[in-house]
């Protein structure tokens, strides 16, 4: 075991000089509980799809919602959570994978996108949720299919061209057989964030951040 | 899947010198070997690494050869088409590069996850992390973040499973939006108590702490998340 100094901190030190809007602990849960959640839906068993093989999970769904439910900054932070608890090598990646091994695998390049695309998909959904009243969850859907379709898959294809050595025209091809399955998924996180802001109005402040008690 | 926390982390218990290693030397030579094969991308320094990576496991850890193909078992599918897309497009040469240097990595990776105590690599992963207070980082409250992340993992397992079964207790287990809806709002009433249950105990706020002399002394309690938070989580262990 090691000492248990190790984390002995210097609070004067402590720089206060971050203008940003600092999260409070239930801010703090959420992101990581939603961080949780994206590694209990990734372990679930996954569908190996395409000639490589790259399984189709609830993965992607898991940080679509993190990004739609939470907003931008707080959902991009559960997934960087959940890439950093899996780069040091928990197995939270699917297929009870872990290590930062998995970069050198075909499917990094997804991996990698995953903290953009929620960050994408929560910022469509803050200017959804704040405009729209009515078809709430078409236009959440519209949002997360266009945060996937920007930042999922070209960086996918980056990285079956880079770590797999997979020609373009290939990559591309491939990179096609998750198209369906991820417009389910995106379909699925709309509905549900739909009921999940119903249940929690005050989830994403729309406008001014209510106080809270 | 409700005693799943205990899979968790894939330390196992042994013997040999990659156990008495500290961790940033370990880390940083897997680093390097990764970087290595992803950096040239020729048949010799794939063997190499391989082969220093394989000889790591088998004599540092004192893993038996079965052993560690079994380790690469999972990604065995993959690895095994990808090698046969590139061996027949590519050639072989070029085939044992990209397969051997993925292999690589993850035995590198593995070497590291299994001889070192999960909770000794979230200390040294906060650790890492202190360096970037200067540019706003909170170590603390990112070491708390992990531990709630992984003690969440569990329940959140438990909650999937019983929602699950009530879905198919009243015939709907093939709709999705009914097996996950609660599930997420499940994970954000638990996200509520969690934080709130945070905010009692002091913990994870660090906000005004310049309105009072007894901020330096919640900076000490602040310190606790950090080296205790995952250690009492008896499943990680």
């Amino acid at each position: 075991m090691q000492p248990a100094e190790k984390t002995v901190t210097e609070p004067a030190g402590r720089s206060r000089r971050s203008s940003r809007k600092r999260w409070d602990t239930t801010d703090l849960s959420l992101v990581a509980v939603f961080a949780a959640l994206i590694a209990a839906l990734a372990i679930l068993p996954g569908i190996p799809v395409g000639p490589l093989g790259v399984p189709i999970t609830l993965q992607t769904l898991g940080v679509m919602l993190a990004g739609v439910v939470l907003g931008p900054g707080r959902g991009a932070a559960a997934v960087l959570l959940y890439l950093a608890a899996g780069l040091i090598g928990l197995p939270v990646f699917s297929g009870f994978n872990g290590g930062f091994g998995v970069l050198a695998g075909p499917s990094a390049g997804y991996l990698l996108a995953f903290p953009l695309a929620a960050l994408v998909a929560g910022l469509l959904a803050v200017v959804v949720l704040r405009r729209a009243r009515r078809f709430r969850a078409g236009l959440l859907f519209l949002a997360c299919l266009a945060a996937s379709l920007l930042t999922i898959h070209p960086l996918g294809v980056a990285g079956l061209m880079v770590n797999a050595g997979l020609p373009l025209r290939d990559a591309i091809i491939i990179d096609a057989a998750y198209l369906p399955g991820d417009v389910v998924k995106n379909i699925l996180a709309a509905l549900l964030a739909v009921s999940v802001h119903r249940a929690f109005p005050r989830l994403l402040s729309t406008g001014r951040r209510a106080p809270r008690d | 899947m409700r005693g799943f926390g205990s899979t968790l982390g894939l330390y196992e218990r042994g013997h040999g010198p990659l156990y008495r290693l500290p961790l940033p030397i370990k880390a940083a030579a897997s680093l390097a070997c990764a970087g290595t094969v992803v950096a040239w991308r020729s048949p010799a320094t794939t063997a190499v690494v391989l082969a220093v990576t394989a000889g790591a496991l088998l004599v540092g850890a004192g893993l038996s050869p079965a052993r560690v193909l079994r380790m690469l078992l999972p990604a065995a599918p993959v690895l095994g088409i990808l090698a046969l897309y590139q061996g027949l497009t590519q050639g072989w040469l070029r085939a044992f590069v990209v397969v051997g240097g993925i292999v690589a990595c993850l035995l590198a990776a593995r070497a590291v996850t299994l001889t070192t105590p999960t909770q000794d690599l979230l200390d040294g992963v906060v650790r890492l992390v202190r360096p970037f207070r200067a540019l706003g980082a909170h170590p603390e409250r990112f070491a708390l973040a992990l531990s709630i992340m992984l003690r969440s993992i569990p329940y959140l397992a438990g909650l999937f499973v019983d929602v699950r079964e009530a879905a198919r207790a009243r015939g709907l287990e093939r709709s999705p939006r009914v097996a996950v809806t609660p599930l997420v709002v499940g994970a954000v009433a638990y996200a509520h108590r969690t934080g709130e249950a945070l905010a009692a105990r002091g913990l994870g706020d660090h906000e005004d702490s310049d309105q009072d002399g007894n901020g330096d002394g919640d900076g000490n309690g602040d310190q606790d998340p950090g080296a205790t938070g995952g250690r009492r989580d008896p499943e990680n262990s």
